[in-house]
């Protein structure tokens, strides 16, 4: 491996480690609002939905940038596989590890959105599910591994990125709206009354009429 | 050469097995989806033509919002 190191590379590293933390704590919750049926009075649910998407874009340019520098910088052993493969590390292995699960999970999460249009829906929330476990991991990667994260205000983020994690873990659990929970009503059209194609439409569905 | 105006319409169709009523569609595309009062999606039944782009973009996002796939654009050979 080519020797190259800089503190400035190790900064970086810690940086966006903890920006990708805070965003990917923002895209589960956000992405419990979609799941729990948030919004359709002053913010639309769709709104929600497209945050959600966008930001997990941003946090996967963050995370790229924390691992390719993490590899670059030649200062801890890390190895070129370690980002995906666990427990190759030779700087400690266990806490690397945890990373490249979460990072490994998050990448089967952002393959199977990208190809969502062409895979199964069923296999997609499948999948999407391994995000909560990317979330875990990343923050007992976080506490483990950062090198301020056991100070005060990493700690204090850590503490409370884990604390949103758990709390829309619980609320996604125990809400567990599996059906529609009530009408939008974002739309200025949405009180208005079904005009003559929609209710073609309904009785075309239901023979009875 | 001039571009012929595109012949025919289209009609945005809904999997009734695939929704779960997160009611997207009606916010992405209201001129044609109305929401029932449990939440699930009424789609306007006669079709739309291609000529009216903002209807057919609309109706593009609202595939696309789908957090269940379960919209698809249909053409039709006549827009009504």
């Amino acid at each position: 491996m080519i020797a190259f190191t800089s503190p400035y590379i190790w900064y970086t590293t810690r940086a966006t480690g903890f920006v990708a933390l805070i965003l990917f704590t923002l895209v589960v919750a956000l992405g419990t609002f979609v799941a729990n049926r948030i919004g359709g009075t002053y913010v639309g649910r769709f709104e929600l939905n497209e945050l959600h998407r966008s930001i997990s874009m941003v946090a996967i340019v963050f995370l790229m940038v924390h691992i390719l520098t993490t590899l670059v910088d030649s200062y801890v052993p890390t190895g070129w596989f370690s980002a995906v493969i666990p427990l190759t590390s030779k700087y400690e292995p266990v806490h690397v590890a945890l990373g490249a699960v979460a990072f490994d999970l998050i990448l089967a999460v952002w393959v199977s959105s990208l190809l969502k249009a062409r895979i199964a829906n069923r296999s997609w929330r499948f999948i999407h599910w391994f995000s909560w476990l990317a979330l875990a991991s990343a923050l007992a990667h976080s506490f483990l591994t950062g090198t301020d994260s056991r100070s005060s205000w990493g700690l204090a983020l850590g503490v409370v990125c884990a604390a949103v994690a758990l709390a829309s873990a619980l609320w996604r659990y125990f809400a567990r709206p599996t059906r529609a929970a009530g009408r939008t009503a974002l739309s200025p059209l949405a009180v208005a009354p079904l005009d003559g194609d929609a209710r073609d439409e309904s009785a075309r569905r239901d023979p009875s009429r | 050469m001039a571009i012929k105006p595109k012949a025919g319409g289209f009609v945005l169709r809904v999997d009734p097995i695939l929704c779960d009523g997160f009611g997207h569609c009606h916010e992405l595309a209201p001129e044609l989806v109305q929401i029932d009062e449990w939440g699930y999606p009424i789609i306007k039944g006669t079709p739309t033509p291609l000529s009216d782009a903002d209807a057919l973009e609309s109706a593009r996002f609202a595939v696309r919002g789908c957090p269940r796939q379960a919209l698809r654009i249909e053409r039709t050979p006549t827009s009504n």
